[in-house]
């Protein structure tokens, strides 16, 4: 190596030290709850390509499993707030903005309308429910059902077809919890549709009354009490989505509601057998939901963050959640090549009706466990 | 000798205060202030002044009162199961050498290395429904298993096993102040076994079986992931409830309320406790 | 300890040897708590076994349709896995470590000491593990913000320390509680000095006690999840948080079954080991000397 040689290496080696420096000074942690196929998406799709588009850049994906790790980290961060300090978040790929209590008062979420995302205008309109979360993916609830059991003709269409048959196959039906897991949620979300006149504008998250929503949610309980004894063990809730599956899985049940990704990826995993059917209703569909990502004010890398979920709105990120993730992209189909939309017409429709977070949402669930599920009408 | 022990006593109030200082200190500053601060939380709201509603909607709540109430009883259920398991395994391995007594201790504690999360998972994969013991069964071609899974069974099954190594190790040490000697030397003035066990080895074991109790009350009175992911849906253990009205309802005022009532009945228990070792040292040494 | 052997009234060697000689036959109430511990205890872990091996398993066959070892490369590669048991390693030693330096002395004076507000300080430890941890997530995440903690090892360490509190005083507190003082006062009246009968007295009996908090402490903070997310993420990732984001909500178990496997085989060995400090030799071993 002669002195030249010798020069460039040390210039090429301080090169590599300074981006790497460079880099760890603006690493960005973003968390993620969700389960395992999200989590490599990020890791083995999005960083990626995230870090090419940005150098200087670095995607830390941080896994925060389950729920109540993440709900810390927020905690966390609510605390930094009033403290001024890092909260060492600097993006949440999933999480409800209405929470944690008092948050949005106390300014803990950005608000994405003012951000100046470029690619904020492209968002689909119906997926926005507040300005404080942005949604960037989506996923359907549908039905899964074991075919070897009940054959694909026989699969309810409608909700009165899934109710007549729930009551004449006893034991073979069973949702989760509603709060611990959109599928079960949802499911119950879809009665509450049902009772109102399948009408998921009806419900909005601003248009919560204690008075309507008695009215309709004292419906919605007793379609849902007079369902419960044909349910598994009359009238037992799973504690959430994967459980729901595994029941599926082991025989024990015929039909479970199921998250449209978490159902295609457990068949592709072996997890459930190949002869595993899915339908979704024609009458109205069930919900679906979009994941929005949040970021926090006081993050130390705000900008990066907002930069990123920008981003995450660009066509080739959506593509990529539409092909990759088997997902719902999060800004609306007109600003994604009409090519891919007719590639995926047949098995995304285009639009999904969702139900409100917030009061909605929070009465739905509690009044759950206090009218459904103790099952009083249980003998 | 008198005047030594009355340095001995004056010293004793100097050093008790340093011995205990560093803990105490650790938790004052990072549990007690904050757990003041909660409690205070829950009655003085600034701007407003005192009230006692959140408290008042507790004990007014009928579906409130149904959890605690199942706590309690499901509580009360697991400790006496976790106890009657655990003493004869400990009587047994007291008093018994030999690698059967330590293939069988090392076996009792082991479920002390499973996380809970796992021991759901085990439990669904056994006793659920289509688990292993449904199919051993059908193979035999006999009727499948009533599955505790989903039922108020199935998280006092789960607690139980995974409390019995706690129980079992508490008892154990209790057990290590009994001497073989004057268990022997009982014996051989013809008391019988039952005799033996009420009249020599109860009262030293006394201050375990308490403690024994009163740390069952509390693992089971916050206890989260069994209840959760294998009892019904409800009612509610407080573990649970506490969880979901935190986070689930965003209702921290009602979730912390809760706390405060169950964090009474653990203190309840703890007093116990703290009664029997005052109790043991004023006592004949 | 030789001039204390006359005074011990536990001079156990004679009928030592004649429950020896009792007992030649074979051990049949362990065999009957072996097979009964065997079924609720093992069947269910020798399930989960399985399934590490499993790649597919579905009702109602007794073994798996397909058996590999597909999840195990996949996680055991992970570098991940090994640097989390590595760190947990390290956290759980240094806090059980500290756990008993600051709290078996402390222990120690609540059982014989008579102080001012002995019996309420004594109680307050309960509110360690008898107050649910959400109520003081925000207060305790202030406290850590302030002294820039979260996301550090020591961070980690001051948290779960705090958890240990209770079982390292309560536990140890009935030791020192039920150590015989006629064996301590026989000692001083021979002469020997306070130290010399705390450390061949009162310790060799209390120990196997000592023995039970510390193990308990330790498997604990190493399984101790919910402090360790709110202090340690992003930057410290231990062993259970890896196990658990791995196991939770995920569809194939696989994955947890074998991280337990993996850490069965040390456990079980830790276990045997304890039985020599715990067991029924431990005791006449302190005294025998």
């Amino acid at each position: 190596m002669n002195r030249r040689e010798f020069l460039m290496a040390g210039a090429a080696a301080g090169l590599v030290a300074s981006t790497r420096f460079a880099a760890a000074a603006t690493r960005l942690d973003l968390y993620t709850a969700s389960d395992a196929n999200i989590s490599d998406f990020f890791n083995n799709v999005v960083k990626p390509a995230f870090e090419a588009a940005n150098p200087g850049l670095e995607l830390n994906v941080v896994i925060a499993r389950p729920a109540a790790a993440l709900d810390a980290v927020v905690q966390r961060a609510f605390a930094a707030l009033s403290t001024k300090s890092d909260p060492q978040l600097d993006i949440i790929e999933q999480y409800e903005p209405m929470l944690p209590n008092g948050g949005i008062e106390a300014g803990l979420w950005t608000d994405f309308q003012k951000a100046g995302l470029a690619n904020y205008g492209a968002v689909n309109k119906l997926a926005i429910q507040t300005a404080y979360g942005l949604p960037y993916r989506g996923s359907q609830v549908l039905l899964a059902y074991d075919s070897t059991k009940l054959p694909r003709d026989k699969a309810p269409k409608t909700f009165a077809d899934l109710a007549a048959w729930i009551k004449a196959n006893p034991g073979q039906f069973i949702y989760n919890r509603p709060d611990k897991g959109g599928s079960g949620g949802n499911f119950i979300n879809r009665v509450v549709h049902e009772v109102s006149g399948r009408d998921p504008l009806k419900f909005k998250v601003d248009n919560y009354t204690q008075a309507s929503a008695d009215e309709v949610l004292a419906k919605a309980w007793a379609v849902l009490n007079d369902l419960a004894p044909s349910l598994y063990e009359k009238g037992a809730y799973t504690s959430g989505n994967s459980a729901s599956l595994q029941l599926l899985a082991q025989g024990a049940v015929t039909m479970i509601p199921a998250w449209s990704d978490q159902v295609l990826q457990a068949i592709a995993k072996g997890v459930l057998p190949e002869t595993t059917g899915l339908v979704q209703l024609t009458d109205l569909a069930l919900c679906g939901g979009f994941s929005q990502a949040v970021v926090p004010t006081n993050a130390a890398h705000r900008d990066a963050a907002l930069k990123f979920a920008d981003f995450m709105l660009s066509q080739e990120m959506q593509t990529a959640v539409i092909e990759k993730l088997g997902g719902f992209p999060g800004v609306d189909w007109s600003n994604l090549p009409k090519a891919l939309h007719d590639k995926y017409a047949d098995v995304i429709p285009s639009s999904i009706p969702t139900f409100p977070s917030g009061e909605w949402t929070k009465a739905v669930q509690d009044g759950w466990y206090r009218n459904v599920a103790p099952n009083i009408s249980r003998t | 000798m008198i005047a030594a022990l009355r340095s001995g006593m004056m010293g004793g109030r100097l050093s008790g205060l340093l011995l205990v200082a560093l803990p105490v200190a650790l938790l004052i500053w990072l549990v007690l202030w904050p757990v003041l601060q909660a409690m205070v939380g829950t009655v003085y709201f600034p701007g407003t002044g005192f009230s006692t509603a959140s408290y008042a909607y507790f004990f007014t709540d009928d579906y409130s009162l149904r959890n605690l109430w199942l706590t309690l009883w499901v509580t009360a259920l697991t400790s006496v199961l976790r106890v009657t398991v655990a003493m004869p395994i400990a009587l047994y391995l007291r008093f018994r050498t030999g690698s059967v007594a330590a293939l069988v201790q090392a076996l009792a504690l082991f479920p002390m290395f499973v996380p809970s999360v796992l021991v759901a998972y085990a439990f669904i994969r056994v006793l659920g429904p289509n688990g292993i013991v449904d199919t051993v069964l059908v193979a035999l071609h006999l009727p499948k298993l009533m599955s505790p899974y989903l039922t108020p069974a199935g998280p006092i099954i789960g607690l139980v096993w995974d409390g019995l190594p706690l129980t079992l190790l508490l008892l154990l040490s209790g057990l290590g102040r009994v001497s073989i000697a004057s268990v022997d030397a009982a014996r051989d003035l013809g008391a019988g076994s039952w005799t033996l066990f009420t009249r020599i080895i109860l009262p030293r074991i006394q201050s375990s079986i308490i403690v024994t109790l009163a740390f069952n009350v509390l693992g089971l009175f916050s206890a989260f992931t069994l209840p959760f992911l294998l009892g019904p849906a409800s009612p509610e253990m407080m573990g649970p409830y506490m969880q979901r009205t935190f986070s689930d309802n965003a209702d921290p005022l009602n979730a912390t309320t809760q706390a405060v009532i169950t964090f009474a009945f653990c203190a309840a228990f703890g007093l116990i406790y703290v009664r029997a070792i005052a109790k043991g040292r004023k006592g004949p040494a | 300890m030789t001039d204390l052997a006359p005074v011990s009234p536990f001079d156990a060697s004679p009928s030592a040897v004649g429950r020896i000689a009792r007992r030649a036959p074979i051990d049949w109430t362990g065999i009957a708590f072996l097979v009964g511990l065997a079924a609720v205890i093992l069947l269910p872990l020798v399930v989960t076994a399985v399934w590490a091996f499993a790649e597919v398993w579905r009702f109602p066959a007794i073994v798996p349709q397909r058996m590999g070892l597909g999840y195990w490369q996949e996680t055991l590669s992970r570098t991940d896995v090994w640097q989390a048991l590595w760190l947990s390693l390290r956290i759980t030693t240094t806090v059980t470590v500290i756990s008993a330096a600051i709290c078996f002395p402390a222990a120690y004076a609540f059982a014989r000491l008579d102080f001012p507000g002995r019996n309420m300080l004594f109680l307050a430890f309960l509110s360690v593990q008898a107050f649910p941890k959400f109520g003081l997530i925000i207060a305790t995440a202030t406290i850590f913000l302030t002294l820039n903690l979260i996301g550090t090892f020591w961070g980690v360490v001051l948290i779960q320390l705090v958890g240990t509190l209770l079982y390292m005083i309560w536990i140890p507190v009935s030791a020192f509680q039920g150590v015989d003082r006629r064996l301590e006062e026989a000692a001083r009246d021979v002469g020997a000095s306070p130290m010399r009968v705390f450390w061949s007295i009162t310790l060799p009996q209390a120990a196997p006690t000592l023995f039970a908090a510390i193990l308990i402490t330790f498997v604990n903070t190493f399984y101790e999840t919910d402090a360790a997310w709110l202090i340690g993420l992003p930057n410290v990732r231990t062993m259970p948080m890896v196990m658990i984001a791995f196991i939770n909500n995920a569809l194939e178990v696989q994955y947890g079954a074998v991280l337990f496997v993996f850490l069965w085989v040390p456990s079980f060995l830790l276990m045997l080991a304890a039985r020599r400090v715990m067991g029924a030799d431990a005791f006449a071993k302190g005294l025998g000397g």
